[in-house]
């Protein structure tokens, strides 16, 4: 269960006070598959990056599993980060010069899993978003958009994460492909139990999720 | 895969750049690999140098240079003086001069044998090198643009008048025909080298001219030194009577007790003679004829901390670069669970592939030029600057820039420079340091990259 409560994020920029996220609460059951929408500089990412781990509230608790995160300090975090965590980015943001297979081993590496359980782990999980053996091998240079992303959901997967984070995860994808990859998001959703929180433009995609929060100028309005 | 493996892959990302960097410091390493080995085999040679002085002090009158006109030279008087200064065991005096070969004609120089009339039926056995273009192994001669040698111009013949006719310039003489003469009693027997001896058909018991004098070869001595060979030795009080310079004296070498009181007797001297004669002891004269290596050692010791230097500017430089252009993936794997530590190593990784394969490049460089260029600056250093007073002869009409050098000098440049383990133990190191400083800067903005900064440049 995630478990956000009057969440607030604040930038400074000299005297000027800019709320991103302002006084924001919500909760998502474990296994959900909820949306945020919002227009540009609505505070959708600053939210993401809150609920990630990537930056710290000014106000407000995050708590997933009973554990405040906003609590937790640098070293913590980057564990909190590294099991608890799975990222999709619009840009996929592989490692250009890894291979696939390589690429969804890194949090595994990270996360300190021995070497030799790491690649039939990766394999897996690629055959499980549809990517065949021959393209795992291959680098994000030679994989389309969509491969791409499926890469990056099978990298999120590495460490079998309690919340999937996803920003824009179809935003760079043409409408096929990106149902396919929302269709994939949504099965594992379901199929693992995972909570998947997806940042979007695209109504429609918004509208087949579990629960959609719209954000506009850091408040949330319940659709 | 893991840190290490990422980071030396990563090293070869970008093939052409890559090349780029490691060319470079291959050539920045080996540069300090070159200077080092240079800065050694000249501290070395320094260290022999001093090591072979002997405890003796040399009296000159002062100002005195080479064969300049002899206006102020030492009388037997004041010498007698140094004799009983304590721990000076004893005394060699010498008087110097330099005949023209009958027939012969020589540059306008200033000194005795520009001006004196007195010639020699000696023909010297000195090969001329001049101005590089000679004989290998003759005595370097450098003229000035624009003048020339006479056309009938052979080397002046030096003369030598001494107490002690067993050495010259320190240097023991070996006698291998003939016997020694005695150097307190005047007499018209000289000694003279084998060169000397071969180049003019004489043997023990051959006569020649000097001064319109004849003298009888008593015995012939071999030296491999080129300014010794082009000497005759005579007595003392001989060379005296000869050149007209009765009572002079233009060298004396006092002989110390021991080495601990060198200086002391030096100081002795000094005050005893005051200010006609210019008292070097021989670690001075050695502090001398070292300074163009202390020279060198020094420029080579600065070179090697520069070259060092750029080097770790060089990948510090490159690393900023690259974690700069890598800004975005430092976040992504600081987001998906990198530590500062793991991302960290992965570029020091990155930055010691580099400089590792740049020492090995520099390393290679380093040992095969090491040697050819402690040769060019000990050479250039052992050049004097123009205008500069020559050992032969002093600029008046054309410019004599370099004579006979001397032994020691000469020696100076024979320098060989050795290559082993712990110049590449040494190279490694300059590696390691290398890499370290390069990879500081690039550590400092890879733990200022925010991994939020990922989500907000999408």
């Amino acid at each position: 269960m995630l478990k956000v409560n009057d969440l607030s994020k604040i930038f400074e920029s000299g005297d000027l006070q800019v709320a991103a996220v302002n006084g924001i609460s919500f909760s998502v059951p474990e296994g959900q598959f909820a949306s945020i929408v919002g227009r540009s500089g609505s505070g959708k990412t600053t939210l993401l990056s809150l609920l990630g781990g990537l930056d710290k509230p000014t106000s407000g608790s995050i708590t997933i599993d009973g554990q405040d995160i906003s609590q937790l300090g640098d070293h913590a975090l980057i564990g909190y980060r590294c099991r608890t965590i799975g990222f999709v980015f619009q840009g996929y943001n592989l490692v250009p010069n890894l291979t696939a297979l390589e690429n969804v081993q890194l949090p595994m590496e990270f996360a300190g899993l021995p070497k030799a359980q790491r690649q039939p782990r990766a394999a897996e999980l690629l055959e499980q978003v549809g990517l065949t053996a021959d393209k795992q091998q291959r680098k994000p240079g030679r994989l389309s958009g969509g491969e791409q992303q499926r890469v990056a959901i099978a990298r999120a997967l590495a460490n079998k994460p309690k919340l999937i984070l996803a920003d824009e995860p179809t935003g760079n994808l043409d409408s096929q492909t990106g149902k396919m990859i929302f269709d994939l998001l949504h099965g594992l959703a379901k199929s693992q139990n995972t909570t998947i929180i997806v940042v979007t433009h695209d109504l429609e995609i918004a509208g087949k999720t579990d629960k959609t929060f719209r954000l506009k100028d850091g408040k949330l309005q319940k659709k | 895969m893991n840190v290490i493996t990422r980071g030396v892959r990563n090293a070869f990302r970008n093939q052409v750049r890559s090349f780029s960097i490691i060319v470079i410091l291959g050539l920045s390493i080996g540069l300090s690999l070159a200077m080092l080995i240079a800065h050694q085999a000249v501290g070395q040679k320094i260290d022999s140098v001093k090591a072979s002085v002997g405890n003796t002090v040399t009296i000159q009158p002062a100002g005195f240079s080479g064969f300049s006109q002899v206006n102020n030279a030492l009388s037997s008087s004041q010498l007698d003086k140094v004799k009983s200064v304590a721990h000076v065991n004893g005394l060699a005096e010498e008087l110097t001069d330099r005949l023209p070969t009958t027939g012969s004609s020589l540059p306008s120089f200033g000194g005795r044998d520009a001006g004196s009339g007195s010639t020699t039926s000696l023909t010297s056995p000195v090969k001329l090198n001049v101005n590089g273009n000679g004989p290998a192994g003759g005595a370097k001669l450098f003229i000035g643009s624009g003048d020339s040698l006479p056309t009938n111009f052979s080397p002046p013949v030096s003369f030598l008048g001494t107490t002690d006719p067993t050495s010259v310039n320190g240097t023991n003489l070996t006698i291998t025909s003939g016997k020694a003469i005695d150097g307190s009693v005047d007499g018209n027997n000289a000694l003279i080298s084998s060169a000397m001896a071969s180049k003019n058909n004489l043997k023990v018991g051959s006569t020649f001219t000097a001064y319109n004098t004849a003298l009888t070869v008593a015995g012939i001595y071999s030296t491999s030194s080129q300014g010794v060979n082009n000497t005759v030795i005579v007595s003392l009080p001989a060379e005296q009577r000869l050149s007209g310079q009765s009572g002079d004296i233009t060298n004396a070498i006092a002989t110390i007790d021991s080495l601990d009181n060198l200086n002391a007797a030096t100081t002795a001297i000094k005050n005893t003679l005051g200010s006609s004669a210019d008292v070097t002891s021989s670690i001075e004269q050695a502090d001398q004829t070292v300074q163009p290596l202390n020279n060198v050692k020094s420029i080579s010791l600065y070179s090697l901390i520069g070259a060092v230097v750029a080097g770790a500017v060089i990948i510090l430089l490159t690393m900023v670069m690259i974690v700069r252009e890598r800004r975005r993936e430092i976040g992504v794997l600081k987001a998906i669970g990198g530590s500062n530590a793991k991302v960290m190593a992965q570029f020091v990784t990155e930055a010691v592939t580099l400089t590792v394969c740049g020492a090995v490049i520099g390393i290679a460089l380093g040992v095969v030029a090491g040697n050819p260029i402690t040769h060019l600056l000990v050479t250039d250093s052992n050049n004097p600057s123009p205008g500069g007073p020559g050992g032969f002869a002093r600029a008046a009409g054309p410019v004599i820039r370099r004579g006979f050098g001397g032994g020691l000098r000469g020696d100076l440049s024979s320098i060989h420079a050795s290559v082993g383990w712990s110049i590449i133990l040494y190279g490694l190191g300059a590696a390691l340091v290398i890499a370290v400083v390069g990879s500081a800067m690039a550590s400092f903005f890879i733990a200022k990259v925010r991994p939020a900064e990922v989500m907000r440049a999408e």
